[in-house]
């Protein structure tokens, strides 16, 4: 009786030696981490020629420090006592701590940060001393905002990204139908349809600018089919000629985002298809059975019977194809740079293009866009959030 | 199953379907097979008008030769190996550790976090991007291959949080509780009882996390601008500017920067579909 109680008073004790030991690491590290390393001094001892040049190993011994005092707090904390009595209160915090804040210092942080440059004029300097340079201006810049007609331009091609983005989910599911069979190789098949998912959308802009060159792309070519005939030039060299020019789709205002956005529709409908396949391949055949003796067939099965249950598949497909246009700027970056005349921009491009592109450093009114673009994301986070939170409540 | 299987169908049909499966992959992937086509065949091809007839002659080993020759292709594949790894190697980790937390602990405050880091991977790129930019400078990290690491690393924790959470809270919790009855400490717990049972969860994460990374160019042109830095996806774009009307080139080096994250894809296969699918069959 008496042993176990002295044991368990020892178990629950403050180790002094190890508390001792990492303040004295912590203090250290965090000493070295501060006051000692710099790019200047890594430079000197590492003799390199220029500043830049020591950036990256100064980094690395930065890290190597940080990493050291984290280990030492970890150690510190948990040879307390009053960790050693609240182990499972205590112990999700330490699991958090360093991913949390990483993701607090990189990501939530930030949003705040850039809300609160949409009211300033900043050129995104600092002056020699560290001080901002920039100046408080209220709500000046959403009242430009309100004023600018590329703004109107951004906003309505969004709209439309949003709205012909979400052709993917259709074209996915009959893909997706198409494909749930069983006949030898289909899964080869399948793998093969998913591949412009897989390709940066670097490249899928690219293959696509170079399919809508008028002069010899792919589309000029289909187009030549039924338009265009070869004829023998005065010279004798053989020469392309057509009823009607082919149409140069980038080129012109009126066509160019439905052209950009056909090509980011190309890996959506890869994605949604995908989703839906895994989706079908849980079909229960019970019900599918029943169906089939209450007489659906066909379009009413799908309606009635299949689509019910695919309905997490298609929640998926929805909310990854609207964060998907939303985030469109990879393909507008490469097919145009938001032209002809800004006829392509989005919000996502025209915040880029004032903030950092071609010289302008606008950084508060490519904030202001910035925050428009959050706030409209905004409500479909939301709305998944909440779709979260009712299955977490149901879960329990 | 649905629809109803082609093997209940007369031959006929059977055979139709058959036919049709591969001639509507081959116009699905015309674009990418076109544009292949170009990357095989010499310039004069293109200058002639003949885009899409078979090559006057076939120059794979010395179109894609003269990319890797002429530019620095080789090391914006290394500089994209060398973010895209790291980066999976860090978020995963991390997210073993915080997905642990808020799936096995019940504080107040689980549920809350995890939704932080669920919405905090839905956000525009755009509303990050200055202060961002900010923090690099000030970290004396922008321009450099860590900075952008740092950067992916920490926004990828965010999505690989919501996996694994997900995955472990799916894992039977009385295993956890009888071992913490035996007195087995948390870490312990985590390192010998729970980390070799998510390894499925590992293994997608990181075929997903390396195929984003790789694939990345916003983050890539907003962080770097030193040519020596810059990974292949904003290089390939810089060499279309480089090569003007140079087609077979630029097709080969956009196809060069496809390939790695396209034979992840065939290799880890199953891995890859059980990660992007999370979610679309439960319930």
């Amino acid at each position: 009786m008496t042993t176990t109680a002295v044991n368990s008073s020892n178990r629950f004790d403050t180790s002094t030696t190890q508390i001792g030991i990492s303040a004295v690491v912590l203090a250290v590290c965090l000493f070295v981490l501060f006051f000692v390393i710099s790019t200047s001094m890594i430079q000197e001892m590492f003799g390199f020629a220029r500043q830049i040049e020591a950036r990256v190993p100064t980094f690395f011994a930065r890290m190597i420090f940080f990493v050291a005092a984290l280990a030492a707090a970890f150690f510190l904390i948990t040879g307390t006592s009053y960790y050693k009595r609240n182990k499972v209160a205590m112990a999700p915090w330490l699991f958090l701590a360093l991913g949390l804040g990483f993701f607090l210092l990189y990501v939530i942080v930030p949003i705040f940060q850039s809300i609160s440059y949409s009211f300033t004029r900043w050129d995104g300097l600092y002056d020699i001393n560290g001080v901002w340079t920039g100046e408080w201006v209220g709500l000046h810049n959403y009242k430009v905002l309100l004023d600018d007609p590329n703004f109107y331009t951004s906003l309505k091609n969004n709209l439309l990204w949003l709205i012909l983005f979400m052709l993917a989910v259709p074209i996915g599911l009959f893909l997706a139908l198409f494909l749930n069979q069983t006949v030898t190789g289909i899964r080869v098949y399948k793998s093969l349809f998913f591949f412009p998912f897989v390709i940066s959308q670097v490249v899928v802009g690219l293959i696509f600018t170079w399919a809508y060159n008028p002069e010899f792309g792919l589309l000029s070519e289909v187009w030549s089919w039924f338009f265009c005939e070869m004829k023998e030039n005065i010279v004798g060299n053989m020469t392309r000629v057509c009823s009607v020019d082919p149409p140069s789709i980038l080129g012109d205002e009126n066509m160019a985002t439905y052209g950009i956005i056909a090509a980011g529709l190309w890996p959506q409908i890869a994605y949604c298809m995908i989703l839906y396949l895994t989706g079908l391949n849980n079909v229960s055949s019970d019900q599918i059975e029943a169906g089939q003796l209450d007489g659906a067939k066909g379009w009413k099965m799908l309606w009635h019977v299949v689509l019910p249950q695919l309905k997490p598949a298609t929640f998926i497909a929805v909310v990854v194809t609207v964060i998907g246009a939303l985030r469109s700027f990879d393909m507008i970056a490469t097919m145009t740079q938001g032209g002809p005349f800004g006829s392509t921009n989005v919000l996502a491009y025209y915040m880029y293009d004032q903030a950092v592109g071609e010289g302008v450093g606008r950084y508060g009114y490519g904030s202001a866009i910035a925050t428009v673009l959050f706030l409209i994301m905004l409500v479909y986070i939301s709305y998944f959030l909440w779709r979260m939170y009712m299955d977490e409540k149901e879960a329990r | 199953m649905f629809p109803k299987p082609i093997a209940n169908y007369s031959g006929g049909r059977q055979f139709a379907y058959k036919l049709a499966v591969p001639l509507v992959l081959f116009l699905w992937l015309l674009p990418l097979l076109a544009i292949f086509m170009t990357s095989i065949r010499p310039a004069s091809d293109i200058a002639i008008g003949n885009v899409f007839g078979i090559p006057s002659s076939f120059q794979l080993l010395q179109n894609y030769g003269e990319v890797f020759a002429k530019t620095d292709a080789l090391r914006y594949l290394l500089n994209t190996l060398l973010i895209a790894l790291p980066t999976m190697l860090i978020s995963v980790a991390l997210a073993c550790l915080t997905g642990y937390a808020l799936a096995i602990y019940k504080f107040k405050w689980a549920l809350p976090l995890f939704f932080l880091f669920v919405a905090g991977n839905f956000v525009p790129f755009q509303i990050l991007m200055l202060p961002v930019v900010d923090i690099s400078v000030r970290m004396e990290i922008i321009n450099t291959v860590p900075g952008l690491v740092m950067f992916h690393a920490a926004f990828q924790t965010g999505f690989c949080t919501l996996f694994m959470r997900n995955f472990i809270k799916a894992l039977p919790f009385e295993l956890i509780e009888s071992a913490r009855l035996e007195g087995v400490g948390e870490f312990r717990i985590f390192w010998h009882l729970v980390l070799p049972l998510v390894k499925p969860a590992i293994a997608a994460l990181c075929v997903l996390i390396f195929t984003f990374i790789w694939n990345d160019f916003f983050w890539a042109t907003v962080l770097i601008q030193e040519d020596s830095s810059l990974p292949i996806t904003v290089g390939v774009r810089t060499l279309n500017g480089e090569f003007v009307q140079q087609w077979h080139l630029v097709s080969a080096a956009s196809l060069l920067a496809a390939v790695p994250p396209v034979l992840m894809f065939f290799i880890m296969q199953k891995h890859f579909i059980a990660g992007l699918t999370l979610g679309a069959t439960k319930g």
